[in-house]
C-alpha cells in the first residue's frame, strides 16, 4: 500500500488553520465587560488575563479537527496498492456517431442505445482499469485518451452527441487496433449500426474486437439530391430545381414534399414512393430568388435527411465593357449581349479606356493596358506575351480541352467542354494569383487554357484564345458557354454565391472565408478548407454555407441480422503490474461531518441558558 | 412601551397599610372613625362627638352613651420609586430599565384604575430625585409615561440614602413600590426599607434582574469587569469553577434580599429580564397577595 495525494495543491488550504488560531486569539483578547456592580464578582477569585498565552479549549480542538478533516478530504489522499497484471483491463470503446445513429429504435435512438451500452462497459471497470474513447464518423476522433478516471469518461459519453456525417469506421478501427498492437492487453469494443463486414478492416483483425451492432429499422425516406439549374444572366423565374426523394423502407410510403424560397412557399407535392423506390421532382417557376429549403413531411426513423438546402441565385444582367482594337469583335460581343435580356455591352478602343464608364466586368481583347488596373473584374483574352498579368508562353495550333476543374465556380455545372477544340490558342502559365481551371493540350503537351483567381481583391481570368472564331461560327457553342460562365463568375457580387457542401466532405472554402470554428462547421487551413459536421445554413465571414446530407449509405438505415460478435481472440495479459487506487476523501468528509456535530453539541453546551 | 390594558383592567392592588389622609375609596379596617358608611365598632361618648352618631337603642337598653364608629375610607397613595442608576443599563442587551419602566407604568395604571393616587419618583445615580405630582386620573398616565421615558440611567445610587431622603420629603404613608436591580449590599437596601417602614409605608420591593446577571456566561467568558457606577475593575476568566462560585453568590444575595423583606415586613418579588411582565403581574404578584382580581 502506498499513500499519496491526488490534489496536493489543496494543502495550501492549511493556511486556514492560522486563521482559526488568530480568530481564537482574537476571541481571547483583553475585553472590558461593563457590569452593574462588582460587589459579587469581587468575591470570585480574579484570573490574570494573558493574551499571549495560547490555551486551546475543547471547542477550539474540535474546530481544528473539523478544519483539518476538511482540508485532508480536499487534498484527496489515497492508498495505492499493486494489482496483479491479469486483473487489470484496458478498454478502448469505438462509438459510431454518424448520421444513421440518429435513427429511432425501440428504447431510443441508436446512438442513445450505443451510449448506454458504452456507459455500462465503463461502469463495469474496476479502479485502476484504463479506458479510451474514440468516436467514428467521417473521420476518427479521440474523445478521451487513456485514463483511469472513469467518472470523466462517463461525463464525456454523456456530453456526446451524434453528427450529421457519413461513417468511416475504418480509420477509427485502425486507430483502435494500433493501440491493441502496442498494448496487447487492450480490449476493443465497437458500438455501431454497421455490420462487421462494413468495418473496412481485415476479417482476422476483427477477432480482437467486440462488435455490437445496434438497430434494425429501415423506416426512412430521404432527400438524396437537390440541384438548382439557373441559366447565366437569366431572370430568377427561369431557374429550376430537381429534388430526388428515395424510400429506403421495404413498404410503400406516402410523403409530402414542400419547397420554400425564403419564407415563401414554392411548391407542395404529395408523393407515393414504392418500396425501395425513388422519385425525382422537378420544381419550376420559383417565386423569388434566395435560400431554397426542401422538406419532407414524414414520420420516419431518421429526420436529418428529410431536409435539404440550396440557393436560387439572384438574376443579374450582363454588364460588360469590351476593350478591343477590333471593331468586328466589339460588334460580335454586342450581338452576344443583345441575346441576353437587359444586358449592356459597350466596346472601347484601348487608347480610350480611361474615358469608359465602369462596368461589372471588362474583357481585354489581346491587350493588357499599362498603368494601374481598373477596379472591375477582368477577363484577358489571348493576352500578349510578356504582360505582367497573364504570362503566356507561345501560340499553339490545333488545341483541345482535355480537363477542367469541376469544383471551380467559374465552370461549375458545365458539361461538354471536352468537345471544345481551338484552331489557335495561347499556351498560358499558371500565375501566382490563380489556378488552372481549364487545361488544353496539343500534340506537344498540356497547358493551362483558362486560369482564374483573385488579385488585389478583384477577380481575374485569362483565356488563351480569342473570340474572333467562335463568335462568327455556330459550331463553337461550348466556347461561348465557357465564356458566359466565366463572365458570370467574374460578375458575382462580393461574397459570391452560397457554398453548397455535403456534411463530412471537406471543401475549399474559397476566398473571403476566414478561419471559423463553430458548432457543426469548421474552416481552417490555407487555402481555407471547410468541413461541415451538421446540416444547416451557416454564415462564415459574409459567405453563406449550405450543408446537406446526401449519402445513400447513411440514409439506408435498414439492417438485417444485427446483434453482437464477441472477440474470438482474447487480449494478452498485461505486461506489467498495475495499481489500484483507493481514495479516502469521502471518509474524511464523513469524519468532518461527525466533528461538526460534536462541535455543535459542545457549542450548545457552552451557550448561555436561562436560569430559573 | 405597549401596555396590554385589557388584563390590567381586571387587577387591583391589595393593601393593608399605608392609609392616606384624604377620604377615598380604600377601606382600612381596624382604625374606626367617627364618620363613614360601614359600621365597625362602638365607642363611649366623649364630649365633642357628633350626636348624630349616638346609638339611641343602646342608650335605651344599656343606659350608656355609645357612639357608632365606622371603617376608615381613605385614599391610598402609591409611590412608584424607579431606580435609574447606571447599573440599570447593564448588561445592555438585557434591558433592565425598559422592563422597570413597563412594570412601573403597568402598576400605575392598575392603581389609577382603583382611584388610588400615584406618585412616580425617579431615583437617578446622580442629581436630585425627579418626582411627579400626585396623579389621580387615568388620563394622567401619559404624564407618567413621559416622565419614565425621559429617564436616562447613570451615576451611582445609594438606595438607602435615597429612600430616606424621599420619605423625609413625603412623610404621609402610602404604598411604596421600589423597582430596582438591587445590585448592592443587602444592608443598603434594608436601610431604605426601614426608613419607609418607619413612616408606616407598606413596601413592595420589585427586583428587576438581568438574565446576564443570573448567568454571566451569556455575556462573556473572560475579560476585565468594570463597575459602571464606581469604575472599579476586576479581571475574570469564567471558568466552570468561577461560574459556579458566582452562581452561589447570586443565590446567596437573592436569599439575603428575601430575608430582609421578611424581616422588615416588606414584600419581595423578582422579575428576570427574559420573563414576561404580564405573567409577573397576573401570576407572581397575585401569588404574593400584592395584586388581586377585582
Amino acid at each position: 500500500m502506498t499513500p499519496g495525494l491526488a490534489n496536493p495543491a489543496g494543502a495550501l488550504a492549511l493556511g486556514a488553520v492560522g486563521v482559526l488560531v488568530v480568530l481564537h486569539l482574537y476571541g481571547r483578547r483583553r475585553r472590558t465587560v461593563p457590569v452593574g456592580t462588582l460587589f459579587l464578582w469581587q468575591r470570585v477569585p480574579a484570573e490574570p488575563l494573558d493574551r499571549r498565552r495560547f490555551r486551546p479549549d475543547l471547542l477550539f480542538v474540535l474546530q481544528l479537527g473539523l478544519l483539518l478533516a476538511l482540508i485532508a478530504g480536499f487534498v484527496r489522499p489515497y492508498l495505492e496498492a499493486a494489482t496483479p497484471a491479469a486483473e487489470r483491463v484496458r478498454l478502448l470503446v469505438v462509438l459510431d456517431v454518424s448520421a444513421s445513429m440518429q435513427a429511432r429504435e425501440e428504447g431510443g435512438t441508436r446512438f442513445e442505445l450505443a451510449r448506454r451500452r458504452a456507459r455500462a462497459l465503463v461502469a463495469q471497470l474496476l479502479t485502476g482499469d484504463e479506458v479510451m474513447l474514440v468516436t467514428a464518423a467521417e473521420r476518427a476522433h479521440v474523445l478521451l485518451a487513456w485514463t483511469a478516471d472513469h467518472a470523466r469518461a462517463q461525463d464525456r459519453l454523456e456530453a456526446l452527441e451524434p453528427l450529421d456525417t457519413p461513417t468511416d469506421l475504418a480509420a477509427a478501427l485502425e486507430l483502435a487496433l494500433g493501440e491493441r498492437r502496442a498494448r496487447p492487453e487492450t480490449q476493443v469494443a465497437v458500438l455501431t449500426d454497421l455490420p462487421p463486414e462494413a468495418s473496412g478492416v481485415a476479417h482476422e483483425e476483427l477477432a480482437y474486437v467486440d462488435w455490437v451492432q445496434i438497430g434494425r429499422s429501415d423506416d426512412n425516406v430521404a432527400i438524396t439530391g437537390l440541384s438548382v439549374e439557373a441559366p447565366p444572366f437569366h431572370p430568377a423565374g427561369d431557374a429550376t430545381a430537381t429534388v430526388l426523394v428515395r424510400n429506403y423502407a421495404h413498404v410503400e410510403r406516402r410523403v409530402v414534399l414542400e419547397a420554400r424560397v425564403g419564407t415563401e412557399t414554392w411548391a407542395r407535392r404529395e408523393l407515393v414512393l414504392a418500396p425501395r423506390g425513388a422519385e425525382p421532382v422537378l420544381l419550376t417557376d420559383p417565386p423569388a430568388d434566395g435560400e431554397l429549403t426542401v422538406t419532407l413531411a414524414v414520420d420516419d426513423a431518421l429526420a436529418v435527411d428529410n431536409r435539404a438546402l440550396a440557393e436560387l441565385p439572384a438574376s443579374r444582367p450582363l454588364d460588360l465593357l469590351v476593350v478591343s482594337a477590333s471593331r468586328e469583335l466589339g460588334a460580335a460581343v454586342g450581338k452576344l449581349g443583345a441575346s441576353v435580356a437587359a444586358s449592356r455591352v459597350r466596346t472601347v478602343r484601348p487608347e480610350r479606356l480611361a474615358e469608359a464608364e465602369p462596368a461589372r466586368a471588362v474583357i481585354y481583347d489581346r491587350v493588357v493596358p499599362p498603368g494601374p488596373p481598373r477596379a472591375e473584374p477582368a477577363l484577358y483574352l489571348e493576352p500578349p506575351a510578356g504582360n505582367p498579368v497573364c504570362p503566356g508562353l507561345r501560340p499553339v495550333d490545333d488545341a483541345a480541352v482535355i480537363d477542367w476543374d469541376v469544383d471551380h465556380p467559374a465552370v461549375a455545372g458545365l458539361d461538354g467542354l471536352e468537345a471544345l477544340t481551338l484552331e489557335h490558342a495561347v499556351q498560358l502559365v499558371t500565375p501566382s494569383w490563380g489556378s488552372a481551371v481549364v487545361l488544353g493540350a496539343t500534340a506537344r503537351g498540356a497547358f493551362p487554357l483558362l486560369v482564374a483567381g483573385e488579385r488585389d481583391g478583384r477577380r481575374l481570368a485569362c483565356l488563351g484564345a480569342d473570340l474572333a472564331g467562335p463568335l462568327v461560327s455556330s459550331d463553337d457553342v461550348p466556347f461561348l458557354v465557357l465564356l458566359l460562365s466565366t463572365l458570370r463568375w467574374l460578375e458575382e457580387p462580393p461574397g459570391g454565391a452560397a457554398l453548397l457542401v455535403e456534411t463530412g466532405v471537406p471543401a475549399l472554402a474559397g476566398s473571403g472565408v476566414a478561419e471559423f470554428h463553430g458548432p457543426g462547421l469548421q474552416v481552417a487551413g490555407d487555402p481555407p478548407v471547410l468541413l461541415a459536421e451538421r446540416t444547416g445554413l451557416y454564415r462564415v465571414g459574409g459567405r453563406v454555407v449550405l450543408a446537406n446530407l446526401f449519402d445513400d449509405r447513411e440514409s439506408d438505415i435498414g439492417r438485417s441480422g444485427g446483434g453482437e460478435w464477441p472477440a474470438t481472440a482474447r487480449p494478452a495479459a498485461a505486461s506489467a503490474a498495475g495499481t489500484a487506487r483507493r481514495e479516502l476523501g469521502w471518509w474524511l468528509y464523513l469524519a468532518a461531518a461527525a466533528l461538526l456535530a460534536l462541535e455543535w453539541s459542545a457549542w450548545q453546551a457552552r451557550r448561555p441558558r436561562r436560569v430559573a | 412601551m405597549n401596555l396590554d390594558l385589557e388584563y390590567l383592567e381586571r387587577l387591583t392592588l391589595r393593601v393593608r397599610r399605608g392609609m392616606g389622609d384624604r377620604p377615598g375609596d380604600r377601606r382600612f379596617p381596624g382604625r374606626p372613625e367617627p364618620a363613614g358608611i360601614e359600621l365597625e365598632a362602638y365607642a363611649a361618648y366623649v364630649p365633642g362627638d357628633d350626636l348624630r352618631h349616638l346609638d339611641w337603642n343602646a342608650v335605651g337598653r344599656l343606659d350608656a352613651l355609645l357612639v357608632r364608629r365606622f371603617t376608615a375610607e381613605r385614599e391610598l397613595v402609591v409611590h412608584l420609586l424607579v431606580d435609574a442608576s447606571a447599573s440599570m443599563a447593564v448588561p445592555a442587551r438585557d434591558g433592565k430599565l425598559p422592563l422597570a419602566r413597563e412594570l412601573a407604568l403597568a402598576l400605575a395604571y392598575v392603581a389609577l384604575g382603583a382611584n388610588d393616587a400615584v406618585r412616580i419618583a425617579v431615583l437617578p445615580g446622580d442629581g436630585a430625585t425627579r418626582v411627579s405630582p400626585l396623579l389621580r386620573q387615568r388620563g394622567s398616565l401619559a404624564r407618567a409615561a413621559a416622565l419614565l421615558a425621559a429617564v436616562v440611567p447613570g451615576g451611582r445610587l445609594g438606595l438607602g440614602a435615597a429612600l430616606e431622603t424621599y420619605v423625609r420629603e413625603h412623610p404621609r404613608p402610602g404604598l411604596a413600590i421600589v423597582v430596582s436591580d438591587l445590585m448592592m449590599e443587602p444592608a443598603e437596601v434594608e436601610r431604605g426599607v426601614l426608613a419607609l417602614r418607619a413612616r408606616r409605608y407598606e413596601v413592595l420591593l420589585l427586583h428587576v434582574i438581568g438574565a446576564g446577571e443570573l448567568d454571566p456566561g451569556r455575556e462573556f467568558t473572560r475579560g476585565v469587569l468594570t463597575d459602571v457606577e464606581t469604575g472599579a475593575t476586576h479581571p475574570i476568566v469564567l471558568t466552570p469553577a468561577a461560574r459556579t462560585r458566582y452562581r452561589e453568590l447570586v443565590a446567596e444575595h437573592l436569599g439575603a434580599l428575601a430575608a430582609l423583606a421578611e424581616r422588615t415586613r416588606a414584600v419581595y418579588a423578582r422579575l428576570a429580564t427574559d420573563a414576561s411582565v404580564r405573567e409577573f403581574l397576573s401570576v407572581e404578584l397575585p401569588r404574593l397577595g400584592v395584586l388581586g382580581r377585582r
